[in-house]
């Protein structure tokens, strides 16, 4: 049994090196402009400052009016620990909602929200008209071949292209192997 | 097949209910769990429909199960030794094909779960081939579950040796393989950035192997040695011992890692925390689990043993039924705790 545990430590060890090791899950300590507060004229850019980097891709920011109303502008971006987003000249007044989705630094998807108050009305227009969730459509249409570009160059390099043809190939194996042996098993039991 | 194992005519039912119990209490638990921490709508964010969000959590914790079940399994020849092969045979002949049997599941919920964690972090499209390989390239989580499910497959083939080759196999080499495959679960969860980190993850780890071998080795006792009286009285003295050990370990580091958790997140104030909020309230709920757990195990340790110990008849079985089915409660509480939302 001892032995068995020192098999197990060194195991433990190894894999700390193999495996990156899960790093923390992201919190927003900030955001400009600061949740609840009170404008005059609506900010022309959104920045949410999160305790630790965000990841790259996936980060999502949008900002919806008193009345359903889109108003964020371009593609969310991230810089390190702040994501951003643009925002069209803001409308009537009222309180804007500001709702993120990142892939916090665990990979897990952190969502949320904060908000502000624009209290003179701007003379801007929507980006988009309510509701917003259609936007899901286009842009994922618009990732979609990034993104198959991206996996075929993986799959050309190795990387995680060739780990699923090779468990492919050997759950077909060890597949047809446990038929045979489970099969045989039961012959010999009932025989 | 020599007529060792006394089948008793509610053999069947007491089989059947046990493991129900198991996964059903973990399935619901989870299910509850899940619902408290469910995603509040946010305006103009498309969050995963109810097949993911509620889809991945059960997946999950059908997975901790199937690889519990293997660490039961794996531990089984160890427990029961190997001086009297006449009688443990029999029963090493039926958990050998099971372990093979739940290595499999293990491996392709694995894989399955890749695809949900996929799913989940771009909501509202199907995860084509694409999005996962990006998925596993960019995310620590995913090759942590590609891992385990490799794990899961060499032992799926390790296993098929063991049915055709007997104890030959070595039952050490089982055992670090499964243990193996439960490694990178704890990373694919909660971490937090500081000094503490690597702390914190190799206590996670030991909880998680004590669990796994606790759970996994009371319900492989249950299921299939309990009935002969013989065979219980050799392995409970030993499997007690280990139950022992795993109960303060996994006690221990469950509650310093949730603590310490809390602790070095931003923004988190103890103790108010542990009632409001989504992670105080869960890592609440699984403390009370072990907390149940205590009196059962003890009434079994030191109520029961002696006698076991002397060949009598026992309600042992009724006893570890109702600690498996708060232990099932508890995985299913952990997985809802592993994606809490802590602030």
């Amino acid at each position: 049994m001892r032995r068995l545990l020192t098999v197990l430590l060194l195991a433990c060890a190894v894999l700390f090196g193999a495996v990156a090791p899960a790093q923390a899950h992201n919190i927003l300590i900030g955001s400009d402009p600061k949740d609840g507060a009170q404008l005059a004229t609506g900010p022309d850019k959104i920045t949410l400052t999160f305790d630790q980097p965000v990841r790259q891709g996936f980060a999502q920011i949008s900002v919806t009016g008193p009345d359903g109303t889109r108003w964020e502008n371009g593609k969310t971006t991230v810089d390190n620990h702040k994501v951003s987003v643009g925002v069209n000249p803001l409308g009537p007044a009222g309180e804007y909602i500001v709702g993120y989705r990142i892939l916090s630094s665990d990979g897990h998807p952190v969502a949320s929200k904060t908000a502000f108050t624009l209290t003179t009305p701007g003379t801007g227009t929507a980006s988009q008209p309510a509701p917003g969730l259609s936007s899901a459509g286009p842009q994922a249409q618009a990732q979609a071949p990034g993104l198959g570009a991206q996996a075929a160059e993986a799959a050309q390099n190795g990387g995680a292209g060739m780990a699923v043809l090779w468990i492919v190939g050997s759950i077909l194996l060890l597949g047809c192997a446990t038929v045979v042996a489970l099969r045989r098993t039961k012959e010999r039991e009932s025989a | 097949m020599t007529v060792t194992v006394e089948r008793a005519p509610q053999a069947d039912t007491v089989r059947r209910l046990l493991a129900g119990g198991f996964v059903s209490a973990a399935v619901l638990a989870v299910l509850v769990a899940s619902a408290f921490t469910a995603q509040e709508a946010v305006p103009g964010i498309a969050i995963p429909g109810p097949l993911v969000e509620y889809g991945l959590p059960v997946l999950r914790v059908l997975l901790d199960l199937a690889a519990v079940a293997v660490v039961g399994l794996s531990l089984l020849p160890k427990l029961l030794g190997f001086d009297d092969p006449e009688r443990t045979e029999p029963v090493m002949r039926r958990a050998r094909p099971m372990a093979v049997a739940f290595a499999w599941a293990w491996a392709v919920l694995a894989l399955v779960v890749i695809v949900f964690q996929t799913a989940e972090l771009n909501p509202g499209l199907i995860p084509t081939p694409g999005m996962i390989v990006e998925y596993v390239n960019s995310v620590g989580a995913g090759q942590g579950m590609l891992f385990s499910a490799a794990c899961a497959l060499s032992y799926a083939g390790i296993g098929l040796l063991a049915v055709r080759f007997g104890e030959k196999v070595p039952a050490e080499l089982r055992i670090v393989i499964a243990f193996f495959g439960l490694l990178p679960i704890p990373v694919t969860g909660h971490a937090v950035s500081s000094v503490w980190h690597d702390p914190i993850m190799i206590s996670m780890e030991l909880h998680v192997m004590g669990a796994a071998a606790w759970t996994g080795g009371l319900v492989v006792i249950t299921l299939l040695v309990a009935r002969d009286r013989e065979l219980l009285a050799r392995v409970l003295p030993g499997f007690s011992k280990m139950a022992t050990l795993a109960l303060i370990v996994v006690g221990l580091s469950g509650v310093v890692n949730g603590l310490a958790t809390m602790l070095l997140t931003p923004g988190v104030e103890l103790p108010g925390a542990l009632l409001t909020g989504e992670y105080g309230p869960l890592l609440v709920a699984k403390a009370a689990c072990v907390a149940l757990l205590v009196p059962l195990a003890a009434h079994i340790r030191f109520r029961l043993l002696s006698r076991i110990a002397e060949r009598q008849a026992t309600t042992v079985i009724a006893w570890a039924t109702a600690e498996i089915t708060v232990m099932g409660v508890a995985y299913g509480v952990a997985v809802a705790l592993t994606t809490a939302s802590l602030s």
